[in-house]
Order: structure tokens, then sequence, then C-alpha cells
């Protein structure tokens, strides 16, 4: 396959194989930029320190399901990103008690599962990017302002959008 | 985190791993349960059928969970125990009668399949170029996936099925050691 077995990539395909001996390496290389991501996306160092155990958690649950032809890092991201977004949405749900959520029935759960296997697929595509782009994708996701506003936000945003939305045809081929 | 919750965390992670490969390794060998059951119903002695099933299942757990060579020689292991297995059911149906009085085929029939069996471990194995754990692994699966079938006639057959596995693999297996002491 031509991987280099001390890279992420080959310590992953190695553990998914069960070499337990890299497993503490692979930990390592995973713990530093899961928990950066975890904070950049809740911006709450307890709630990031949350989101980056579980993910940690469910990255090496799955970790022998390890697709060996395909990148591991941005694999893990994206499992990463979807477990702070869903700690995102279960504290956002708790803080809006006033507001209750209408139970749509089963004739919505397909529309569900396709959403949340685009947006899969849109993490995973974000994990590809550089740290700026996925700040500024991700701040522009979560509808916060960023520090810099106006024209330059407008077209930071652009260019990041457009390097991801080649970077999404590249990898699954549609926009 | 500091480096002790840090550590915590990473021994939680690790049992983590562990039971995520148990629970592939137990979805990996549900097709083996449905072997067992059939084998069960089809075969004289169900009991010593259901015993070398359970085996069968609880070896071929226990190796996609520890992974590495063991887990690659599961579904050769299997596959090639196949062969003396359904050799032996369709032998239970049949006898062979002389002056002497009837006989079963079944110590023939697993005899062959051992030996057809093996060439099939041996010639997975070169292919390979596996080593030691896959031959041990693959040639314990075969034997006890046989045996499901073989000890129709009691452990004669089982018997037949280790000698006849033996031939067929020990020239495969001498081949692969004397290539590697030359290389």
């Amino acid at each position: 396959m031509g991987t280099d077995p001390n890279t992420l990539d080959g310590l992953m395909a190695r553990l998914a194989d069960g070499d337990r001996a890299v497993f503490a390496s692979v930990f390592e290389l995973l713990w530093g930029p899961i928990h950066r991501l975890c904070v950049s996306l809740l911006k709450n160092e307890a709630d990031a320190s949350d989101a980056a155990q579980e993910a940690m958690h469910k990255i090496l649950e799955r970790a022998s399901d390890y697709d060996k032809t395909r990148p591991a890092m941005p694999w893990a991201m994206a499992l990463a990103a979807w477990e702070c977004r869903t700690l995102a949405r279960k504290r956002t749900r708790r803080r809006e008690t006033e507001e209750p959520t209408h139970e749509r029935g089963s004739e919505h759960s397909e529309e569900e599962f396709v959403q949340r296997d685009l947006t899969a697929a849109a993490v995973s595509a974000l994990g590809e990017l550089s740290e700026a782009d996925r700040e500024t994708l991700i701040a522009t996701f979560w509808d916060e302002a960023a520090s810099v506003s106006g024209a330059t936000l407008r077209k930071r945003r652009e260019r990041a959008l457009d390097r991801f939305r080649k970077t999404f045809r590249r990898l699954y081929g549609l926009d | 985190m500091d480096s002790t919750d840090l550590a915590h965390l990473q021994r939680r992670v690790r049992w983590a791993y562990e039971r995520g490969r148990l629970r592939r390794a137990l979805l990996g060998v549900a097709p083996v349960f449905v072997i067992v059951a059939v084998t069960a119903c089809v075969a004289h002695q169900p009991m010593s059928t259901l015993w070398f099933g359970l085996a069968t299942v609880s070896v071929g757990a226990a190796m996609l969970w520890y992974g590495r060579d063991p887990q690659k020689a599961v579904l050769p292991g299997i596959a090639a125990g196949l062969v003396p297995l359904v050799l032996a059911l369709c032998a239970n149906s049949m006898h062979s009668c002389g002056a002497d009085g009837c006989s079963s085929l079944c110590v023939h029939a697993c005899a062959v399949g051992g030996v057809v069996a093996g060439l099939a471990v041996a010639s997975v194995g070169n292919q390979r170029r596996a080593g030691i754990w896959f031959w041990l692994s693959a040639s314990s699966l075969t034997l006890l996936t046989g045996a499901m079938g073989c000890s129709c006639i009691g452990y004669s057959g089982v018997a037949g099925l280790g000698i006849g596995f033996a031939a067929g693999v020990v020239p495969g297996l001498l081949r692969t050691v004397f290539a590697k002491k030359t290389s």
C-alpha cells in the first residue's frame, strides 16, 4: 500500500489490524488536534474537554473499522466534529425550555438520515482544509461574528467556501 | 488536562478499543452459529457437534478479537474446514456393505476431506508467505470446523480428519520453512 508505518495513517492501519503496541502513539497523535478542534468549535474549555474525551472514545472504539485507504486525520476529525455538534445541541436543547421542540414523527426520519449523512460528509471535507479556512467556515456555520468584519470577512469566507467546494467535489464528486 | 487525567482517559479509551474489537469479533463469527445450527440438525451426534461448534465459535471470536495473523487465518481456516464437514455429513447417509457386514464411510470421508483442507490451508499459507501463527490458527479452526461433522461415529472420524489434514498440510508447511531458511 506504500503507507509509512510510522505516520498516523500507518499507525491507525496497524491498530486496526490489532497491533496494540501502537495504541499509545495513536492516542498521543490524535489527542492534540482533536482537543484543539473541539476548543475551536465549542469555544469553552470544559465543554471542549468533554467532547474531545467522548470523541477519543468513539474514534478508538471504531479503530478496527478504519478504512486503510483513506487518511486517518480527516476521519477522526469528522467524528470529533460530530461529537462537538452533538454536545452543543444537547446544551442548547437544555437551555431552550420555553421553546418546545416539535416531534415530527417518523415521516421525517429519512430526511434526518440524509441530513446526517450530508453533514458527516461536509465535516469530513472540512477536516481536509487549512485551520484558518476551517475556523472561518465553522464561525459561519455557528453564526458567530468573527474577530474581523465587513469586506475582509466576506472575502475570507468566499475563499474558504471555494476551497471547501473544491475539496467536497474531489472527495465525493458532487457539489 | 494534566498527565494523570490523560493517563486515566487513555486507559478508558483502551477499554473502548477492546470492546469495539470484541463486538466486531462477535459479529464476525455470527455466520459460524448458522453453520453449527445446521450441522447439529443434520448430524447423527448433535451433542458432540455442538461442543465442537462451541469451540469453533469461541476460538474464532478470540482470533478475530486478537487480530494480526490469527485474524487473517479465520476465513481460510473455516472455509477449509467446511470441506471435511460437508463430506462427513454426506457420508453420514451412506455406507458400504461387504461380506463382514456394513460400515460407515464417515472415517474415509473425513480423511479425504482432511487432505483437501490441509492442501487448501497450505496453499493460502504459501501464497501469503504467512508466519507460524497463521498456520497454527488456520489449522486449529479447520480441524474444529471439520470435527463438527467428523464426530459422526465417535472420535475415530476426528482422528481420520487429523491424519488426513496433517498429510495435506505438512508438505506445504515444510516448503515454507525451507524457503525461509534458504532466503
